[in-house]
């Protein structure tokens, strides 16, 4: 008898009917009245930083006194987020929810879980503020969000510590290498990592990828389009490996988190530090001051500088039940005088180029770098396909570990190049 | 080596005795101790590396506060007693019903059924993520505390099940022919006879689920995604999201979310020994 | 109606008893286990239209060395667990003095059953921390280095069970303790008139009183050690690379990280299997005992 219900496999036109069951009966005002309904907009963050939430529940305010309609904000953790947001769009969304732009939000626009926003941006002009950071969030020619912050990667790095050892910011290969040597014999691990949670390895990856082989191929390898066994990735690998031989890195990597790995920076027991502005976060109020950084050093002088830049972002699920509600919000909430002071805690590079000049040095520093730069990537997890992305974490990991087993991890990810794109 | 008793009069021999064990207990729990001191410290010393040295200054109060301020904790820990405790009951009522059945009706297919029950509670339970979704949806239930307490009912009804069975069976049989021959129904035998014996079982299986239902955080993630319904683990894992170095929050945090079922388990100590002493006895 | 009724209590009673527990129990966990079955015949995203691939998952996974890992892991999860009932079955046998005091002591001992799998993880991940955690200062004052055993693949997994142990030994010794209680003393009274002491005691007279708790020891240790993933989750996600994945990590990972539902479903029903295989030797076992008079 019971087993009925299941000879019906969920089908997508299952998901879609029950999906739809739950809108309609929303709709026709099931369990409130329509009218106190659609006059409330409910958002999903995943907002680590607790000052920006602060901020961003004070705009929610703001917008409730302007408008009348009701915000309701509900914050996640950020890594439940990416688990939890594979269930609401199809189950029950909200009508505002925070993503990434790129790779990932086109994972959900393909599937038709993203609603068109393309009609906010005409009407807002959008693509006046934005430039080309509008690209990041546009699909077929159509707007799916709005980019958020902007992180910009780079080498991180105290100025009391590099002047008390008279270390000096490494530009090219060699002078890295020499960095390395001089800062090891003052005590200082050369570079912080701590690669628990995957991804910070990848960044390594992307950034020596693009400063040797340059963007082109470096999104031919995140398409699918190259073979993680072409000879090109050799002299990445290489370099790479030259660096862990060297004993660069922070030892037991995989034991820490990336907050772990940034307080070894702050507490002065390493140089450098691959990583975003928020790094910040695991610095002591009063050392801020001393935090800067620099690009990542060039390898082949002969390539344009190509730099990692991701934007997260902002959407209005396609089972949204108040869509109008949520442009509205989304149009407040994007207002210069709302949207600047939002991103201000995260350290984050603003993608509207409106914005007064932030507070922060760190952002100016790479709203100015930005400028110098001939392209960007977001981040390997972003850039590739996720299922993809997820192996070459694992891979990335491991080869920092045992860079030994390089043959054997790149006949890996090769493996699932060829079945995830079908070659 | 069954421990001979120590001898009432031997009290040195039961002080030092007493000394040996509280030694082990020490070591038992040393990093349950860990936690605790390091949710009195503040977090520039956490931030510093001071670990383990003598605190610079104490952030007992603040780690504390900031728990309940970070995240809308008070709100989750009432929403994970509207989500416990009707579940707790619910499962009892259904497993104390299906056990009766189990354990006291001879029908064909009874150990099939049995199995039924024993299996899928033996099932890594994160697969049904998909199938239990769409249920809730399908119920439209989702992002409420109904598919929450709808789905720990059915999941830990297995459980219960195979202990209430095994507890009703090791009833002493006569009690049953007695109440039969008293021309009693199944139903009136039930409620006479067997709710109360089963009492001290009963405190057990609800101190087990509380625990097992109350650390739940999968299913929070994948059926709810409002914070007026989401339970206090959720609460801990925004404060492990914001603070992954920040052991002193993370630490406060645990210790909050532990103290309901800590303090239900003290409370029922009693109980929970005696109902399993009768019901995990006879296999 | 009441004629009905009454010609056909005798078995409408237990069915409407049993109905509301076995219908919400197959409506909401057997019908989802069947369907992650179905499923894993497929190729899904969790969004797109399924594709039947048929057993293409199965074959796959059969190649996967991760896989091979994950289980070789189980193993050793299953092997280390059964740590478990003894030493559940000491510390019982230690509190069981009637001291005054022991009382407190003995739900002390209880602690680490009730606290949250999430919490137990999080407390061990900072003991193993290199340099800050509770192991490298035990070290330290020895005058060693103390291992990062979260970051050596061949470490990993067993300080993952260590910590898992933690809470498992405590629910043995809640079992046993119960056990302990309904020893009869006639038998101890006789075994220790006939001379027996210290390890006979326990051999010959004490362990086949306990022989049913031991038997709920180890069913409750069996399915912990293979259904576990909580603890992996928290500590380790399933790093360094992949090496303290079990079964159910890898496909919660497959599932949700890489979005392959079906063949995170093909995990879970080889998963299944195995357990399978355990819970028809313990459902045999409980119908032999029930056979002999229980």
């Amino acid at each position: 008898m019971t087993f009925k219900w299941i000879e019906k496999p969920s089908t997508r036109r299952n998901f879609l009917k029950g999906a739809g069951g739950v809108s309609a009966a929303v709709l026709t005002g099931f369990p409130m009245p329509a009218l106190s309904q659609s006059s409330e907009v409910t958002i999903i963050s995943d907002e680590n930083n607790a000052d920006a939430l602060q901020i961003l529940r004070r705009i929610a305010a703001d917008f409730e006194k302007q408008s009348g309609t009701k915000v309701v904000i509900n914050n996640m953790d950020h890594e439940a987020h990416k688990t939890a947001i594979r269930n609401y769009l199809v189950a029950g969304a909200p009508d505002v929810c925070f993503w990434f732009s790129g790779n990932r939000m086109r994972a959900f626009v393909n599937r038709g879980l993203f609603d068109d926003i393309s009609d906010l941006f005409e009407k807002e002009k959008y693509k006046d503020v934005l430039g080309a950071t509008t690209g990041a969030v546009t699909v077929d020619g159509k707007q799916y969000g709005l980019p958020t912050g902007g992180t910009m990667w780079g080498m991180f790095y105290r100025k009391d510590v590099f002047a008390e050892h008279g270390l000096t910011v490494p530009a090219t290969w060699d002078e890295f290498l020499a960095y390395g040597q001089k800062s090891k014999a003052a005590g200082l691990i050369p570079v912080s990592i701590g690669t628990k949670e995957l991804w910070p390895a990848a960044g390594w990856f992307d950034q020596m990828n693009l400063r040797i082989n340059g963007l082109d191929k470096h999104f031919a390898l995140m398409n699918g389009k190259m073979a993680y066994t072409d000879p090109a990735l050799k002299p990445v690998f290489d370099h790479w490996e030259e660096l862990i031989r060297q004993g660069f890195f922070t030892p037991d990597q995989t034991s820490f988190g990336w907050q772990e790995a940034g307080a070894f920076l702050a507490q002065k027991k390493a140089g450098m530090m691959n990583l975003g502005a928020f790094v910040k976060a695991t610095f002591p109020e009063q050392d801020l001051e001393q935090l800067t950084f620099a690009p990542f050093p060039k390898i082949d002088a002969a390539l344009d500088r190509y730099e990692e830049f991701s934007v997260n972002s902002v959407h209005i699920p396609a089972n949204a039940k108040n869509k109008a509600g949520a442009r509205e919000f989304l149009a407040f909430f994007y207002q210069p005088e709302n949207f600047g002071p939002y991103l201000e805690p995260g350290g984050n590079v603003p993608p509207r180029n409106d914005l007064p000049a932030s507070k922060d040095p760190l952002v100016n520093a790479a709203v100015e770098s930005l400028k110098t730069v001939a392209g960007t990537s977001q981040y390997y997890d972003r850039d590739t396909d996720p299922d993809m992305a997820q192996a070459g974490l694992v891979g990335f990991q491991e080869f920092m570990a045992k860079p030994e087993r390089r043959d054997a991890i790149l006949q890996r990810l090769e493996g699932t190049r060829r079945r995830i794109f079908k070659i | 080596m069954f421990p001979r008793p120590i001898p009432e009069t031997a009290i040195w021999q039961r002080r030092l005795y007493v000394v040996l064990v509280v030694g082990i207990l020490i070591v038992w729990l040393a990093p349950l101790f860990a936690i605790i001191l390091t949710s009195f410290r503040s977090t520039q010393d956490v931030m510093g590396g001071n670990l383990w040295g003598w605190p610079t200054q104490f952030g007992l109060v603040d780690n504390y506060t900031a728990v309940f301020t970070q995240t809308p904790m008070a709100r989750y820990f009432l929403n994970s007693l509207t989500i416990t405790i009707p579940s707790v009951i619910g499962v009892l009522i259904l497993s104390t019903l299906a056990g009766f059945v189990l354990a006291r009706y001879r029908f064909r297919g009874n150990m099939l059924v049995f199995a039924l029950f024993v299996g899928g509670n033996f099932l890594p339970h994160q697969i049904m993520m998909i199938p239990v979704r769409d249920l809730m949806v399908r119920l439209n239930l989702y992002d409420t505390m109904s598919a929450l307490i709808i789905f720990h009912i059915a999941f830990q009804t297995g459980f219960a099940t195979l202990f209430m069975r095994n507890f009703i069976a090791a009833l002493p049989g006569e009690l049953f022919q007695a109440a039969r021959a008293e021309g009693a129904t199944p139903f009136q035998t039930l409620v006479h006879v067997v709710v109360p014996l089963v009492r001290p079982a009963l405190a057990a299986l609800a101190i087990l689920l509380f625990t097992f239902i109350w650390n739940d955080y999968f299913w929070a993630v994948v059926l709810t995604i409002s914070d007026t319904v989401k339970p206090v683990t959720a609460g801990l894992a925004n404060l492990r999201g914001e603070w992954i170095s920040a052991w002193n929050l993370i630490s406060a945090g645990t210790i909050v979310v532990a103290l309901p079922p800590v303090a239900m388990f003290f409370l029922m100590q009693k109980h929970f020994i005696t109902g399993l002493t009768m019901g995990a006895v006879k296999g | 109606m009441t004629k009905l009724w009454r010609r056909h209590r005798w078995w409408l009673t237990p069915t409407l008893l049993i109905l509301p527990a076995a219908v919400l129990f197959s409506v909401v966990i057997l019908a989802s286990a069947v369907e992650s079955l179905w499923i894993s015949l497929h190729e899904w995203d969790g969004f797109s239209p399924m594709v039947w691939i048929g057993l293409g998952n199965y074959r796959e996974l059969f190649a996967d060395p991760q896989f091979y890992v994950s289980l070789k892991n189980n193993l050793i999860w299953l092997v280390m667990f059964m740590l478990a009932p003894p030493l559940g079955l000491a510390i019982a046998l230690l509190v069981s003095q009637k001291i005054r005091g022991m009382r407190l002591l003995k739900s002390l001992f209880f602690i680490p059953l009730v606290l949250a799998s999430v919490a137990v993880g999080v407390v061990f991940t900072w003991v193993y921390t290199p340099e800050f955690g509770l192991l490298a200062l035990i070290f330290r004052t020895f005058g060693a280095t103390a291992p990062a055993v979260l970051s050596d693949e061949n470490f990993v997994t067993f300080a993952v069970v260590i910590a898992a142990l933690w809470p498992q030994i405590a629910f043995c010794m809640v079992l046993y303790l119960a056990g302990l209680n309904n020893l009869s003393e006639d038998l101890i009274g006789a075994g220790r008139v006939d001379g027996a002491r210290g390890w006979n005691m326990l051999r010959h007279i004490v362990l086949p009183q306990l022989t049913q708790v031991t038997f709920i020891a180890i069913a409750v240790t069996v399915v912990g050690a293979l259904r576990s993933f909580d603890m992996v989750s928290v500590m380790t996600s399933g790093g360094p690379f992949g090496s303290s994945e079990v079964l159910a990590y890898q496909m919660f990972e497959q599932s949700i990280f890489s979005y392959r539902f079906g063949y995170g479903a093909a995990i879970a029903s080889v998963l299944f299997v195995i357990m399978a295989v355990f819970i028809a030797w313990y459902l045999t076992r409980m119908i032999r005992a029930d056979e002999r008079g229980g």
